[in-house]
């Protein structure tokens, strides 16, 4: 009997540091073909070091364990060779490319993993549709990537990208702030539907409960000092937004990190664990 | 397309002119302004390039160099009407360069631009020199230069304001960018002012493309290469804006992607 493929992303006792400084203290996760993942937690306890660790940020340091994609150790392989294995990360904070165009940079991206270069009228006509499905303004595809956005439009040009490359594995990272409500709904839709077509595995960072109601996360985790602490279904995310996190620290009974070396400061609301920790360090 | 290969003059007519350099030894121009003009000259070969120009009507010369072995040029501008002279110069082949280029603001209102756009992956050194000789005159220099492994690039780019040339204004811009360590670029850039009333500035940055954009672009499947040849080629293509004949702006576009392809995916 013939049996379809399952991409798979699993992570064992992954520890990650960023400048001497442990972030992910033993990361244990598995994400299947077709999954939606939330992943929860206050600010600072790792969840973007995650998702960049993976894609292969060289800010950030493996100290141990392994990723595997689909079967293959992706620690092993340059940033460009996991994009292409078919993993995708949507920034916080996209990074804007000066003299560089959309169009110039997608073509590319997409070439990339072709055999045979696109079509000009192909990529112009799929383009033209995904920016319209976006709303995005109709001269998107000839500014350069990011320069002068918005940050709503940085967010919403994310899910252009995604759109364009239709990865296996889509990684948010709280791709939804700086997105205003109506911008919220569309993006949401508009990651849902690419799910709906491509069967994508998606793991997605964000305090919204809005947001991930939109959605629709299959599994949720909270992750606390570096570890997830908890897994769940989608009640998991109702009911932290309800109640915050302090009745997970109680229930299982987790000190909450606070001062740990001297010139750390405490990470507070809007800074992620890494941003702190640099500026910790300066 | 005309080819030079001995002592010249050339005559601007008006009429685009498109030639081509290619001599097997030193040779000396005289470029003649008798309207306004667009030249463009592409440099295939020569040991020593000597031109002198009396510029006295608009005019835009873009000097392409497609030279495979090392070149050295000594230019002389002389703008002697309230002309403007706009001269541009793309450096992406494959072979060192020695260039002089001198530029005399000689008459009031006359203006000059100078621009260059270089892919370096051998050794570039430019002198330049441009002087406000005569009040309400007009310089700007203009260097972009992208720096690749093994390349060397020396840019001495001097702004001189002379005693009486009032309300002159002199300015200029050098970006070099690397994307490795161990490449070399050294931009000189200096104001000699000796009047009052004058505008005169400098802009300077020699830097490594930034460490999160490789990473931002590599996210997308781009490897290093394919990452070189996007930033380089929106680095330098706003030089064929020079060019304002459409049909050569675009085999320029092409030929500045396909030089700039070849040397950044060796």
């Amino acid at each position: 009997m013939w049996v379809k493929h399952m991409k798979k992303l699993e992570i064992k006792d992954l520890f990650v540091s960023v400048e001497d400084k442990q972030i992910l203290k033993g990361i244990d996760l598995e994400v299947n073909e077709g999954e939606i993942h939330a992943l929860m937690g206050p600010n600072g306890n790792g969840k973007s070091t995650l998702l960049a660790a993976i894609m292969g940020d060289p800010s950030y340091h493996v100290d141990h364990g392994s990723i595997l994609y689909d079967g293959q150790d992706i620690l092993s392989l340059p940033v460009n060779e996991r994009s292409k294995a078919g993993i995708f990360l949507g920034m916080q904070y996209p990074q804007e490319i000066s003299g560089v165009t959309n169009s110039d940079f997608l073509r590319a991206a997409i070439n990339v993993r072709r055999e045979k270069p696109i079509s000009l009228f192909e990529f112009i006509k799929t383009m033209e549709k995904t920016i319209n499905d976006l709303q995005m303004s109709e001269d998107l595809a000839h500014r350069f990537v990011n320069e002068g956005f918005s940050g709503g439009e940085k967010k919403r040009n994310e899910i252009v990208q995604l759109e364009m490359l239709k990865p296996s594995l889509a990684m948010l990272d709280e791709i939804d702030s700086g997105l205003d409500v109506d911008a919220i709904k569309l993006v949401a839709d508009a990651i849902r539907k690419i799910q709906e077509e491509t069967n994508m595995a998606i793991v997605i960072v964000s305090h919204y409960e809005r947001f991930l109601e939109l959605v629709k996360p299959t599994f949720t985790h909270v992750l606390v000092n570096g570890k997830i602490v908890m897994s769940g279904n989608a009640d998991l995310y109702d009911r932290i937004d309800k109640e915050g996190y302090d009745w997970i620290y109680k229930e299982l009974n987790i000190e909450k990190e606070t001062e740990e070396t001297p010139g750390f400061t405490r990470v507070s609301l809007g800074n992620c664990a890494v941003a702190e920790t640099m500026k910790g360090q300066k | 397309m005309m080819r030079i290969n001995d002592d010249t003059v050339i005559e601007l007519t008006g009429v685009y002119r498109n030639l081509t350099i290619d001599a097997d030894h030193d040779i000396d121009i005289r470029i003649d302004t008798k309207a306004d003009t667009e030249l463009f000259l592409r440099i295939e070969r020569a040991r020593r390039i000597n031109s002198d120009a009396d510029i006295q009507h608009n005019c835009s010369i873009l000097f392409w160099n497609d030279a495979k072995e090392k070149i050295e040029t000594v230019e002389n501008y002389r703008i002697s009407s309230s002309a403007d002279l706009n001269v541009a110069y793309g450096e992406c082949n494959g072979a060192d360069t020695v260039r002089k280029t001198e530029i005399l603001l000689d008459h009031e209102h006359s203006s000059a631009l100078l621009s260059t756009a270089s892919l370096i992956g051998t050794e570039k050194k430019y002198d330049i020199v441009l002087t406000n000789n005569k009040p309400r005159t007009d310089a700007q220099i203009r260097n972009y230069a992208v720096v690749l492994n093994g390349g060397k690039l020396m840019i001495d780019a001097v702004g001189k304001i002379v005693k009486g040339a009032r309300k002159s204004e002199s300015h200029q811009v050098s970006r070099a960018l690397s994307f490795e360590e161990g490449q070399s670029a050294t931009i000189l850039p200096e104001l000699l002012i000796d009047e009052n009333d004058v505008q005169a500035s400098h802009a300077m940055s020699i830097g490594k493309v930034e460490e999160k954009d490789l990473f931002y672009m590599m996210s997308r499947g781009l490897s290093l290469k394919e990452c070189t040849k996007l930033i380089s080629l929106g680095y330098l293509l706003p030089i064929t804006d020079t060019i304002s004949d459409p049909t050569l702006k675009e085999t320029l576009q092409n030929e500045l992607e396909r030089k700039i392809s070849e040397l950044c995916m060796m």
